[in-house]
């Protein structure tokens, strides 16, 4: 066997997230070293740090936004490099999180919350000449900014009209609601929680309900990695594997939760980040937990699937955010690398199937 | 940092701490461009006033403690933003920064030149508020109001964007 070419150990980035929990509880559980690589994990302060590490080489891989991956396969963001997706890390697991004032202005409801009762309370304001309010997602090429844009316009607003969206790293979202910067976001838990728990402020759905089981991030290789050390690459992703399956047990949750809250949430109580873990938004002192109707989800997640990367592409050309068919943007998704990973575990894992999405639905102007 | 700006001969006009309003600090500070930290959060939001063209994108110039040349040259290649490591020294300050500059305007301008992609961004959004006035009227959901316009369109044989054109001076008439 060939002597490894990529350094050891292996830098693997990610984003303070509930969903890098495979990232997480494989180095805790000591799964990296079972499998014979050894990984040193990164905590980075947002997405653009992380990208750039990864692209020029900072980080071996990442906890990563598929639609982050698909930029920069066909370099939409002005920067090209092709990536390796070995493994899913979640499905589902982000909220939408409004103001107490905003979330008041729309009149009593229970989440999730039909966009057309949104659209009306943005309609009402308009009329007393209010602007539009400024809505957060973590990052342009991400879930969050796809599946917000998908349920704004589901119920007829203008989602580069009627809102403005900006910015923020998810760690720092709810503060940005507490300081007014902003009156709602699309972030990943336990971010969502956190900003409900404080009161800053009201869940109102789930982005599993505007997508159901929506594949959401991914465990991504820089570029060549694969074919330098491609037994590094299997290990790390049989490793992130054996942590997923873990995780699925429901037996393993607090000790999950603990763990997660030494590693990446110091400052968060345990009771808010073991929410998404039992498929819930932690709610504040007095009132009950909101349970979510697609939870968030490990081992389902587990193979990457490019037929369902393509939803992302569809809504990136729908908003302009990416030119017209390009060959390359999904070849980042390598399901071939996850079943060798995958084939050293007897029996197989069981991951489910690819989830339909509605993003694809929306028939696009220049297909026409 | 600041002295180091000013020592290469840069006007510092404003440093922010937080993400906080950024946006308008930048567009209010006439700044010609941006520096950062390779950690700085404030990065997600100044990429998201690039990638998405709003909010007058500047070109960013982004300082890592650690990298390698190709890396560097890399970087610069993309065309958007320039990395500089070791520090700043103010002799290689000046020069970085006015090619993070000069390539950051020869980009825009080739972005500008693909005024089909404009174009048709500026078509989906009439045919989103379109849609959205036809949802909001008709109390139709997404799906609906979209085929009704396509269906319009292939009855006049018109652009499905020339029908959004006509619904919407049909509702600012009234």
């Amino acid at each position: 066997m060939p002597a490894p070419t990529i350094e050891r150990p292996l830098r693997v980035g990610y984003v303070p997230l509930t969903d890098a929990a495979p990232l997480l509880l494989a180095d805790a559980l000591g799964l990296f070293a079972r499998h014979g690589v050894p990984v040193v994990l990164s905590a980075e302060a947002g997405w653009a740090a992380l990208r750039d590490k990864l692209a020029f080489g900072a980080l071996h891989a990442a906890h990563l936004l598929g639609p982050l991956a698909i930029a920069l396969a066909a370099g939409a963001g002005g920067l090209r490099r092709r990536l390796t997706i070995t493994t899913g890390l979640a499905r589902n697991g982000n909220t939408i999180v409004l103001s107490p004032a905003l979330a008041a202005a729309i009149g009593p409801f229970a989440p999730p919350l039909d966009p057309r009762r949104f659209a009306e309370a943005l309609h009402a304001r308009a009329e007393e000449g209010l602007p539009p309010p400024t809505l957060a997602v973590v990052f342009p090429f991400s879930s969050h900014n796809y599946l917000l844009r998908h349920w704004l316009a589901a119920g007829g607003l203008d989602p580069d009209h009627d809102v403005r969206l900006v910015v923020v790293p998810p760690p720092r979202v709810a503060r940005a609601l507490t300081e007014g910067a902003i009156e709602g976001f699309c972030a990943g838990e336990p971010w969502g929680s956190q900003a409900v728990v404080t009161g800053a402020g009201r869940f109102v759905l789930a982005t599993g309900d505007i997508w159901r089981d929506h594949p959401e991030k991914v465990l991504a290789f820089g570029e060549s990695i694969a074919e330098r050390d491609e037994e590094a690459v299997l290990s790390v992703t049989a490793a992130v594997i054996e942590a997923a399956a873990w995780l699925e047990d429901p037996a393993n949750r607090p000790s999950a939760a603990r763990i997660l809250q030494e590693r990446a949430f110091s400052e968060l109580p345990l009771s808010t980040i073991t929410a998404a873990l039992e498929g819930r938004v932690a709610a504040a002192p007095g009132f009950s937990p909101q349970p979510i109707a697609a939870p968030m989800r490990f081992l389902a997640a587990s193979r990457p699937r490019r037929e369902e990367a393509a939803a992302w592409f569809s809504a990136m050309r729908r908003w302009g955010h990416a030119a017209a068919a390009d060959a390359e943007a999904l070849a980042p998704w390598r399901p071939d690398l996850w079943d060798r990973a995958a084939a050293r575990f007897s029996p197989r894992p069981v991951t489910g199937r690819a989830s339909p999405s509605p993003l694809l639905q929306m028939p696009l102007e220049s297909d026409a | 940092m600041q002295a180091g700006l000013e020592a290469a001969g840069f006007q510092v006009v404003a440093v922010s701490a937080d993400t906080a309003d950024l946006t308008r600090l930048v567009r209010e500070s006439q700044a010609d461009v941006i520096v950062c930290d390779l950690d700085d959060p404030s990065r997600d939001a100044l990429e998201s006033m690039r990638v998405l063209n709003r909010d007058e994108p500047r070109p960013v110039v982004v300082f890592a403690s650690r990298g390698e040349p190709d890396q560097i040259e890399a970087a610069l290649e993309a065309g958007v933003a320039a990395y500089v490591v070791e520090g700043l020294a103010p002799a290689r300050v000046r020069p970085v920064l006015e090619v993070a500059i000069r390539r950051f305007r020869a980009f825009q301008a080739l972005r500008n030149e693909l005024d089909e992609a404009r174009a048709t961004l500026a078509e989906r959004t009439l045919i989103e508020r379109a849609k959205g006035v036809l949802m909001q009227r008709r109390r139709l959901s997404e799906g609906e109001a979209y085929r009704l316009m396509r269906r319009w369109a292939m009855d006049r044989s018109q652009r499905l964007v020339e029908v959004a054109r006509q619904l919407l001076s049909e509702h600012d008439a009234k």
